[in-house]
């Protein structure tokens, strides 16, 4: 009974939202959050505490906090606060509808084309964005995929009307390490055939990497004069100088072997991991060589047939015990609101819900270096936080306000439109 | 001199010296036998299993085992074979494969048909009506494989997809695809394979097409003999080869020959024929250990296959991993390591399970032939032997290869075992068959003799001990041809002396040998033929394997490849 | 004739006959006890007898010879059944025909499937292994309890479970029919393939009904009908032999085949992700059609882009008998956390939650007489969890089926393969791809392959 009263209050709060602004839009101001429990993440829990949102940022945090008087208050009595997760690793704002080809961006056609850049191709309208951000996730990492240099990834905080308001300081180079693995049950090549595909395929890597090795040094020999317009090339410099990060998917045990003896032979400085599905395998080397690592999705079958049945959800867990730093990622574009449930799994399945909460808020943000803007509830981050009701892991929980770069966010989607529309359809069966 | 080995001298005189005789010798080859009678005197004669005679005799005479025992007279005519020490068994007979069968040329084209849901009958694989006896070819290379191993009977299917046609029984040689024939329509061979790219694709595909023709094969059967019975005022059935094929499967008179390898395939055969009630033979079994009990119950008859999966190959390696693995006995094993450990106990324990798998249905009580379609036949003699090895007694091995598929067959008053009046379907080892140094050396088929070469390639090896005096039947390959000659040896004391002789050719010869070298098995001669009052010198080194060898011969440069085989004591 | 219709009566009990099925004896004791049908109840055992519920309440003692399970602070609740997956299936797609009601996934059967453990793994007892969605006519599918350690596929069969049957509507069944310039391109085309071919079943029957009744008249001397085993089973369909499960997405086409069915006279009906059901959830339920959804899958092809992960919740609240499935070797190890997705969206109460991956999928493959709730005289089909089924937090530990132990979180080795590789020791893994552009409903047909490779 007292579910249902809860989903009755929680529908009339929706269609008084619905009806007041058929085509709602974001607000800014200042914000007063009250008598919150707030987790804070890198400071703890505070309970009925409040948080004042300024111009965009955390002006204020704690149980003693005045506020201000222009300030709209939101009281927040019985509910928790939480900064805005990021998704290390999704295709937001690239792909619309997977089937339809016309409506995916993320996806280049050539092997070698890391002048590619993901967020000139975010649609920030994109249907998706809004079904994401209600749920809590603020701020994704969205990744061109396809070939070995598929382009740049960019981390975006999921509100604006061009990408560049969207865009959240951090960009970084997306490398597909040669795979020796299958794609599914459908990839039916032999071992040989695979093992003669990845050996191509690194050399290719090789001789690419050496070639912007060489570029950089001619480049820094000329100081970035008298070369001939090689666009590839020049999108590689920023990673061999050690500036920008380069992201390596990588998953197989084997793969990972090789990536970290790539990656140390050739002394590249800026590394990431992405996917490290059996990174279990490999987590004591992978601790070592001090690589952090972007794991997911949880939510996964093993990679092999006598894999113990819950090692995907036992990934991150492992990892981190092994001394791994690690992020979490859905890997999804339409489903990146699950990300909350991706960390309740790693958090059950050895993670620890502390460990998991961080995984999706501080690691992601340090390891993106913005981990002074976003990733926890501090004066002077950038207030990106939600209200929910509970757990945020926790499936039943409601997020009840997102607030992003300091926006409070309308808490609709054409999925929560449809509900209304739908919920007791008019005309029912009978149109008369 | 180097006029002297100019080319058109050199070649004239390689012609000269191996190949004036090839036209000869090929025809020769195609000869009939002076004789169609012989007798194999003073063997091991194992008639059946478990029936074995010692010091025995064995008459041939047209095509048939007109004697068998001790103590029998050799008729006169009886081109006479010393077999001591020699093992003679009946043929050996194949459950199921396609040796001896034409491969279709132009196979099946796998464009896809315009409606790939209604394709013909040909590219759906539905062609019961097919009979293998239009597609036997008696040159087939793979006969003369499988009759080297001591095949000498077969059950051969055509080639196709879930219904490939009608199989028969054949003998391992024959001048004609109708000589071959021993017994025909043997069987109405099925598969559960699916057709690429067209109706039907998968195995529920082809399963619902078998059940669909079955029936529609009953309704119109009953209705062709209504109409036999008084065709006056009924419409006349339409004929449709298709449904007819499956007449006498419905009658019960021809058995359904079903491939199924896998444990699924095996299961999944078994529940058409409890639905559709065929009389059924399962073939080329290879995943059947833990369906015995279904097998007995469905009162199938069962081929296992002589395909097994192959043991671990790197053992050598893994020796020198221990020899490793000692002296870094201190550094612990990596996680991945011991899981590989781990895994390839299981896969070995596994594979335990494939050479396990006739022991076990011994040990039921269950009889079974073997079969072949998918087994290489270089490996079936070892992969007997495994077999044994893991449980399967040798007779048991021998009744699978003889008496129980001439049973299955309805064959046994011709064929299986050792005994007058039988087709003379023999092969005769120089060892017990299943020992592993076992050589089959000759097989006979329909009474008609194949020789066998022995070709191992044996390693030259210093310690080996071999005896090389006697005389030895030496055969060179040339491009040209095959030229044969005769290579005689002696030993005096320690020292070795010898001459060859080139077989019908013009030159001066015997030739005595210039040097004879022997380093264990390895045997190095040297000779000089004289062609036009010029000498040329001729090089022999050979590897000798008991009474075989094999090697190059080296003369004016050129190097071809030579085997010898020591001429019998007759 | 008399032999063929005994042949028929053979091959359709064929499904009923017993297999080798093990039944066990399992006392779970004082656990929190979810029944979904009868409430929850604390500190409650759960005694089987012989693959059969036959006592639930408090301080039952155990026989002898039972397996005994403590449960305290832990979850009893049936065991979870999924009305779409493809699991232990060697194929799923005969897609060279528009219409193969004919063929039967029965026959695919692999009890060999790692995937029936680790949906073991995550507390599911019973699936539906259903055809794919590549033709407007699929195959007949088969009913499955995952009694994984079995080598039998007969035993893998839930005995005398329904027939049911896969039909396919909207972009699958065209896109194949474009693909092979055959109809049907359109939803149009779609209904009319349907309608053609009850309409040529009902001739079939017709005839055969014909026939069968003037044989019956002394020296009756006439040819039978043609035989056709496609037919028939479309008979059957009209007969309402089958439960027919129909893979759908828009609304329109949901109202299309309900128009169909209603005039053929089929009556048993579950649409299958039907993701636009909340549209004409008021028709489905005036119909008593069912439905079996996804819990938040949507937008990877155009006819899911105006999906809603209300749409459990709506359905529900129109009085649609809904179920949540997997279409997903992964995702079925967690039905449990997709059905508590309903509580966030529409706000769904637990045992309505709940009751969406148990008694409601078992009434839609005509099982709720078997399993779905903890009562009396139903099968042994159990999860045990760590926390409640609900939380993001649980953890099945147990699962039984018939009174049989079939996963042990504890006790259970990693390595759960029941036949191996005997070619290769170490696997090369499989890295799925997580481009979400599929349901999982065309495996195997060739657009597929050609997509997923590259090959188009």
């Amino acid at each position: 009974m007292k579910r249902k009263i809860q989903y009755l209050i929680i529908s009339l709060l929706l269609i008084g939202f619905v009806a007041s602004a058929q085509n709602p839009k974001a607000k800014s101001g200042t914000f007063a959050l009250t008598h919150a429990s707030i987790e804070t993440i890198t400071k703890g829990v505070i309970t009925h505490g409040t948080i004042i949102i300024q111009k965009g940022k955390i002006t204020a945090v704690g149980t003693n906090v005045s506020v201000p008087s222009d300030a709209i208050v939101i009281d927040c009595t019985g509910k928790w606060i939480y900064p805005g997760m990021i998704d290390g690793g999704t295709r937001v704002g690239l792909l619309e509808i997977g089937q339809i080809p016309q409506a995916s961006d993320e996806h280049e056609t050539g092997q070698v084309i890391p002048q590619m850049k993901a967020l000139t191709a975010v649609n920030p309208n994109s249907v998706l964005i809004p079904v994401t951000r209600i749920s809590g996730v603020t701020t994704v990492i969205t990744a061109p995929g396809g070939g070995m240099f598929p382009g740049t990834a960019a981390l975006i905080n999921l509100h604006g009307y061009v990408p560049d308001q969207m865009f959240a300081g951090f960009e970084g180079l997306v490398m597909n390490f040669p795979n020796q693995s299958r794609r599914g049950y459908y990839d039916r090549r032999t071992d040989e055939d695979i093992k003669k595909d990845v050996e191509k395929v690194t050399k290719q890597m090789n001789d690419i990497w050496d070639r912007a090795v060489e570029y950089y040094k001619l480049d820094s020999a000329t100081k970035g004069k008298g070369l001939t317009y090689y666009p590839e090339m020049t999108a590689f410099l920023p990673v061999v100088r050690g500036e920008q990060n380069l992201m390596i998917e990588v998953n197989a045990a084997n793969d990972i072997k090789a990536a970290l003896k790539w990656v140390a032979d050739r002394k590249i400085k800026k590394v990431i991991f992405t996917g490290v599905a059996e990174g279990w395998r490999m987590a004591d080397e992978i601790a070592k060589a001090k690589i952090p690592v972007v794991v997911g999705p949880t939510l996964e079958e093993p990679t092999r047939d006598y894999d113990r049945y819950d090692k995907p959800y036992a990934n991150a867990g492992l990892m981190k015990k092994a001394g791994v730093k690690i992020a979490l990622r859905t890997s999804h574009a339409e489903n990146v609101r699950n990300l909350p449930y991706y960390a309740g799994f790693a958090a059950a399945y050895g993670l620890g819900r502390e460990e998991a909460l961080k995984s999706v808020t501080i690691v992601p943000a340090e390891i993106f270096g913005v981990a002074d803007k976003f990733g926890s509830i501090e004066v002077g981050k950038v207030a990106n936080v939600f209200v929910c009701d509970g757990d945020p892991f926790e499936t039943k929980t409601n997020i009840h306000h997102v607030f992003i770069e300091g926006w409070q966010i309308p808490m609709v989607s054409r999925q929560t439109q449809l509900y209304e529309e739908f919920l007791k359809r008019d005309p029912g069966l009978n149109k008369n | 001199m180097k006029k002297f080995y100019s080319y058109p001298f050199n070649r004239w005189a390689l012609l000269m010296l191996f190949c004036w005789p090839f036209s000869l010798l090929a025809q020769d080859d195609a000869l009939a036998p002076v004789s169609r009678t012989y007798a194999l005197t003073n063997a091991t004669i194992i008639q059946a299993p478990g029936r074995k005679i010692e010091a025995a005799t064995i008459v041939i005479k047209n095509g048939l085992i007109q004697s068998v025992g001790k103590g029998i007279t050799t008729p006169p005519e009886a081109i006479i074979i010393r077999a001591d020490s020699f093992f003679i068994y009946a043929g050996f007979i194949d459950g199921l494969s396609r040796i001896g069968v034409n491969k279709p040329k132009d196979d099946v084209s796998k464009e896809r048909p315009k409606d790939p849901g209604n394709p013909t009958p040909e590219r759906a694989g539905i062609t019961p009506h097919n009979d293998v006896r239009t597609v036997l070819n008696p040159t087939e290379k793979s006969l003369e494989e499988m009759r080297g191993i001591g095949f000498t009977t077969a059950h051969v299917v055509p080639y196709g997809g879930m219904l490939p046609g009608n199989g028969s029984i054949i003998l391992l040689g024959g001048t004609s695809a109708d000589a071959m024939i021993v017994s025909h329509k043997n069987s109405f061979y099925s598969e559960l394979t699916p057709a690429e790219r067209a109706y039907p694709t998968t195995v529920m595909g082809v399963m619902a097409k078998y059940r669909d023709l079955y029936r529609q094969a009953t309704l119109t059967k009953n209705y062709q003999s209504l109409y036999a019975s008084n065709r006056a005022g009924i419409e006349r059935p339409s004929s449709d080869r298709i449904l007819e094929s499956f007449y006498p499967v419905i009658d019960k008179r021809q058995t359904v020959f079903f491939k199924a390898e896998k444990v699924l395939e095996l299961q999944r055969v078994l529940t058409l024929q409890k639905e559709l009630g065929f009389t059924l033979t399962l073939i080329e079994v290879k995943e059947g250990w833990d369906m015995i009990p279904k097998v007995k119950a469905s009162n199938a008859q069962i081929f296992l296959s002589l395909d097994l999966p192959e043991e671990k190959k790197d053992e050598k390696k893994t020796d020198e991993k221990k020899a490793d693995s000692v002296k870094q006995a201190e550094k612990p094993k990596s996680a991945a390591e011991l899981e590989k450990e781990v895994l390839e106990k299981r896969r070995t324990d596994f594979i335990a399970k494939y050479v396990g798998q006739a022991s076990a249905y011994q040990k039921a009580g269950v009889k079974f032939g073997f079969s072949t379609l998918t087994a290489k036949s270089k490996d079936i003699p070892a992969n007997l032997r495994r077999m044994i090895k893991a449980g399967l007694t040798e007779d048991a091995a021998l009744a699978s290869l003889t008496t129980t598929p001439a049973e299955i067959f309805g064959l046994s008053d011709r064929l299986g075992t050792v005994d007058n009046g039988k087709i003379a379907n023999l092969v005769i080892s120089d060892k017990p068959y299943f020992n592993e140094k076992a050589k089959v050396r000759y097989v006979f088929v329909d009474g008609v003799l194949y020789k066998q070469e022995v070709s191992e390639v044996k390693k030259a090896d210093a310690n080996a001990k071999v005896e090389i005096e006697g005389s030895w039947s030496v055969t060179t390959v040339t491009p040209q041809g095959t030229a044969q000659s005769t290579l005689t040896i002696k030993k005096e004391g320690t020292v070795y002396s010898g001459e060859i002789k080139i077989t019908g050719s013009p030159l001066p010869l015997p030739e005595k040998l210039t040097s004879i070298a022997l380093e264990g098995n390895v045997l190095k001669i040297a000779y000089s033929i004289s062609i036009d009052g010029k000498s040329m010198d001729v090089k022999m080194d050979v590897i000798i394997d008991g009474i075989t060898f094999k090697g190059n011969t080296t003369v004016a440069s050129e190097t071809f490849p030579v085997e010898g085989k020591k001429d019998p004591k007759f | 004739m008399k032999k063929l219709i005994i042949l028929f009566i053979v091959f359709i009990s064929f499904n009923q006959a017993q297999a080798q099925v093990q039944h066990g004896n399992v006392l779970i004791k004082n656990g929190t006890v979810i029944t979904i049908t009868k409430g929850t109840l604390e500190n409650t055992d759960v005694l089987v007898k012989d693959g059969k519920i036959s006592q639930i309440g408090k301080n039952i003692a155990a026989p002898t010879g039972y397996t005994v399970i403590d449960a305290t602070n832990k979850f009893v609740m049936p065991g979870i059944i999924d009305a779409h997956s493809h699991i232990a299936l060697t194929a799923i797609n005969e897609y060279s025909n528009a219409i193969t009601p004919e063929v039967w996934t029965g026959d695919e059967l692999n009890p060999f499937d790692i995937s029936i453990y680790r949906a073991l793994a995550g507390g599911v007892t019973v699936s539906h292994a259903l055809h794919g969605s590549g033709n407007a006519i699929g195959g007949q599918s088969e009913t499955i309890k995952h009694r994984y350690g079995t080598l039998d596929m007969d035993v893998l069969r839930m005995e005398n479970a329904p027939r049911t049957i896969k039909f396919a509507l909207g972009e699958n069944p065209t896109t194949h029919g474009r693909n092979s310039g055959l109809q049907p391109q359109t939803r149009m085309g779609v209904e009319f393939v349907i309608r053609e071919a009850f309409s040529e079943a009902r001739q079939y029957m017709e005839t055969w009904d014909k026939y069968n009744k003037e044989k019956l008249v002394k020296g009756f001397r006439g040819a039978p009908p043609t035989y056709s085993l496609r037919l028939e089973t479309l008979a059957d369909i009209l007969k309402g032999n089958i439960i027919l499960h129909c893979h759908s997405y828009r609304a329109d086409e949901i109202n299309m085949l309900l128009k169909v069915c209603k005039e053929f006279g089929v009556k048993r009906l579950v649409f299958q992700h039907v993701n636009e059901g909340f549209k004409v959830a008021p028709e489905l339920a005036a119909a008593g059609a069912m439905a079996s959804v996804f819990s938040d899958w949507w937008a990877y092809k155009l006819e899911v882009y105006y999906s809603t992960a209300y749409n459990a919740a709506i359905l529900t609240r129109n009085g649609v008998v809904t179920s949540i499935n997997s279409d997903s070797g992964e995702l079925i190890r967690h039905l449990f956390h997709e059905a508590a997705k309903t509580q966030k969206y529409g706000g769904l109460s637990d045992d309505e939650a709940l009751s969406l991956i148990t008694i409601n999928p078992a009434k839609q493959l005509g099982i709720e007489n078997r399993v779905g709730s903890l009562e009396v005289g139903k099968d042994g089909d159990i999860a045990i969890f760590q926390k409640h089924p609900l939380s993001i937090y649980a953890i099945p530990m147990i699962t039984i089926v018939d009174g049989v132990v079939r996963f042990d979180r504890e006790k259970d080795p990693d390595d759960m393969r029941i036949y191996v590789d005997p070619k290769q020791v170490v696997d090369i893994p499989t890295i799925q791809s997580h481009d979400h552009d599929h349901d999982n409903c065309l495996r195997g047909t060739e657009m597929f392959t050609n997509k997923m490779l590259g090959l188009n």
